[in-house]
């Protein structure tokens, strides 16, 4: 950047492109901050109506004259979400703890143990990624009602097994950890073997300790799917047993209708805790994509 | 001699168990994430297939054959034309690519060929697309044209501001993480939640926040989410007929959408920038260039395999959309945001025929596999790789 202070020939004065230059950066931060308003803009507004009454609501004010902290028990209490919020953060545990087991070992496996038929197996993984949820719901919902084959208790339909089982692998999960176990030094793996490591040790001793960085990516990209999700949510649970918090926000959306307040208090509620994991693990999170760059 | 043999084959047995053990090693630890995918991932597919085969109404009902998919395309003969239609638009586009790379006597006769070919195959399809519409399930066909407006409204400009945003970002920018994590909110943060905030914004109050924004112009209010009108003959533009573009209700799905993924582009596109050799701008800074002329000379052409990626990325996403577009469509809004997701949803869940819906689903995962396909000849073929 600063080659042109070595170049005298230039036309234009040093004070000249130094002003230039400073006109330019304040036109590109002025982009950058619109942008980083429109983005925000959503969030305020849900959070302004959420403090308002809902008088204020329908004039539309920009900011309440006095927060209605109120309306977040209002919310809390009419959307039943005391229900939602335990069965949410239940199933998206439960989740979790599956998707974790199943994408090391099968990450592990794809990346540094040799077997017949792993590339064809890899690449059939992949293609999983591409093929969308109309064509597998309505088999996965009909296997999960127990038409296709017998289910232990009759049916899956509002019970805790059909919410968290067919997310506990992906084929994501899977490339991504693939990728960081793939490029571990096989010098690691031949003194573990050496002193009598077999694969699973040395999976628990020394390679996930030092894979820290791409696990967190992997759960924190399993926390917001399974939190967010809400069609297959929406067509296996028809009671409150287990039903989570989206749908029962969608259902709230139905029912309150007209009281905004309510409606935004709700809405806060529900983005609360993607929010502040996302906060506390942001720099992974954005840089975990960044490296793989891979996800719908 | 004979001992040497005799530890050598005892080696080699020990090795062909560690080889037998290394692999049963692999199944084992494949087997859970296997079991789960296969069951929840491919089985569905082929069983889709078996579905649609069948008048399967929440339960299976007798063999029907091709009867669900002729409920979509009217006839075979239908989906014979729009296929050849397309075969030679395809074939043209080649032709015509081929012709421009060489300059010989015979490329301007080869263009001339390819231009022909590829006006002969938009007439058919054109063709092929009016008879299935004449008898084919309208719906369906709509919901197309609708996916396809909502991919085309959302795609391109989510490419572009991604860019622009992620090139300045790229700048030495104080407080760059901050844009960033900001930028990156809305895609995390549920739709369903963001969705309904975009309802009342969006809503068809006077004093909504965008009525009462586009008041600031002189524009009478306009109701959003409930207006199946085009944009275009809100906007006094009278295009009749397939081409008359997504309705103001899509439109604001649309914006939704752009708002929601831009910020994961600017992420992925700011990575891409990264890994850009610094060198290459040294040098065209000394040759003189301008800024501009570096982000179109060097920047575009290097983050060309970014650009790729997240435009296959989004137009696979924009076929399979779904959670926002269901909560923020309204019943005024009739069948203009009904994109084919929507539709075979609603097939299945509303209407309760299976078969019909299972059928519509595999038309959608062939056109998404057709299109994978076919970004991946046209594009791949502009991408250039370091």
């Amino acid at each position: 950047m600063d080659n042109s202070a070595a170049l005298p020939t230039l036309k234009k004065s040093k004070k000249e492109i130094h002003a230039g230059r400073i006109l330019g950066k304040i036109v590109l931060y002025l982009i950058l901050l619109m942008g980083a308003l429109i983005f925000i803009f959503p969030f305020f507004w849900m959070i302004s109506n959420s403090l308002m009454t809902l008088g204020e609501t329908i004039t539309r004010q920009l900011l309440p004259k006095v927060p209605q902290w109120i309306n977040y028990k209002e919310a809390w209490d009419q959307a039943n979400f005391s229900k939602y919020f335990v069965n949410s953060v239940l199933i998206t545990l439960g989740t979790l703890t599956g998707l974790l087991f199943t994408s090391i070992l099968a990450g592990y496996a794809f990346g540094r143990i040799d077997f017949k038929g792993k590339n064809i197996l890899f690449g059939i993984f992949l293609a999983t990624m591409m093929i969308p949820e109309s064509v597998t719901l309505i088999p996965n919902y009909l296997l999960i009602r127990g038409n296709v084959i017998p289910l232990p208790g009759g049916t899956w339909i509002n019970t805790y097994w059909a919410l968290t089982i067919p997310f506990m692998a992906n084929a994501f999960s899977i490339f991504l950890l693939r990728q960081f176990f793939a490029q571990i030094p096989d010098e690691l793996w031949d003194a573990a073997r050496i002193d009598g490591c077999d694969h699973l040790r040395f999976l628990i001793q020394i390679v996930m300790p030092i894979s820290k960085a791409p696990i967190m990516t992997v759960l924190l990209f399993g926390f917001t799917a399974s939190w967010n999700a809400f069609q297959w949510p929406l067509l296996v649970t028809t009671r409150d047993t287990w039903r989570p918090l989206m749908v029962g926000l969608y259902g709230f959306v139905q029912e309150a209708g007209p009281y905004t307040h309510w409606l935004m208090a709700g809405a806060v509620i529900t983005i609360i805790p993607i929010l502040i994991v996302y906060f506390l693990t942001q720099k992974q999170f954005t840089q975990g994509i960044a490296t793989t760059g891979l996800k719908g | 001699m004979a001992e040497n043999t005799v530890t050598h084959q005892s080696h080699r047995k020990t090795l062909k168990l560690i080889k037998l053990q290394e692999q049963l090693t692999g199944y084992l630890f494949i087997l859970p994430a296997l079991i789960v995918i296969l069951i929840f991932g491919i089985f569905p597919i082929g069983y889709s297939i078996y579905m649609s085969l069948f008048n399967w109404q929440v339960t299976k009902g007798p063999f029907i054959g091709d009867k669900n998919y002729l409920l979509i395309f009217g006839s075979w003969w239908n989906l014979l034309v729009l296929v050849t239609g397309l075969g030679l638009i395809i074939l043209g586009y080649f032709v015509w690519g081929k012709a421009f790379q060489s300059v010989s006597k015979g490329g301007r006769l080869a263009r001339i060929a390819g231009a022909l070919v590829l006006v002969l195959g938009g007439v058919i399809f054109v063709t092929g697309w009016g008879m299935m519409y004449e008898t084919g399930n309208k719906d369906f066909l709509n919901s197309l044209i609708v996916t396809i407006y909502y991919a085309l409204g959302t795609v391109p400009a989510e490419i572009i501001l991604g860019l622009v945003l992620a090139y300045i970002l790229y700048q030495d920018i104080i407080g760059k993480e901050a844009f960033r994590m900001i930028y990156f909110l809305p895609y995390i943060t549920p739709s369903i939640s963001t969705a309904v905030v975009f309802q009342i914004i969006f809503s068809s109050r006077e004093t909504s926040l965008a009525n009462r924004l586009i008041g600031f112009f002189g524009i009478d209010p306009l109701k959003w989410r409930f207006e199946p009108k085009p944009v275009l003959r809100l906007l006094g533009i009278n295009v009749s007929g397939l081409a008359d573009g997504p309705s103001l209700a899509l439109l604001t799905i649309i914006i939704f959408g752009i708002w929601s993924f831009v910020g994961y582009n600017t992420v992925i596109f700011l990575s891409g920038l990264g890994n850009i050799p610094k060198e290459i701008y040294e040098a065209a800074e000394i040759d003189g260039g301008s800024k501009w002329d570096r982000f179109w000379h060097i920047t575009i052409p290097m983050i060309s395999p970014v650009t790729f990626y997240l435009t296959l990325i989004g137009f696979i996403g924009t076929f399979k959309a779904f959670n926002h577009i269901y909560v923020m469509r309204t019943p005024s809004a009739q069948n203009s945001v009904v994109t084919t997701s929507l539709l075979v949803f609603d097939r299945f869940y509303k209407a309760n025929q299976y078969g019909v819906a299972t059928a519509q689903a595999i038309v959608l995962f062939i056109i998404i596999l057709g299109l994978t396909l076919a970004q991946n000849k046209i594009m791949g073929e502009r991408v250039f790789y370091g």
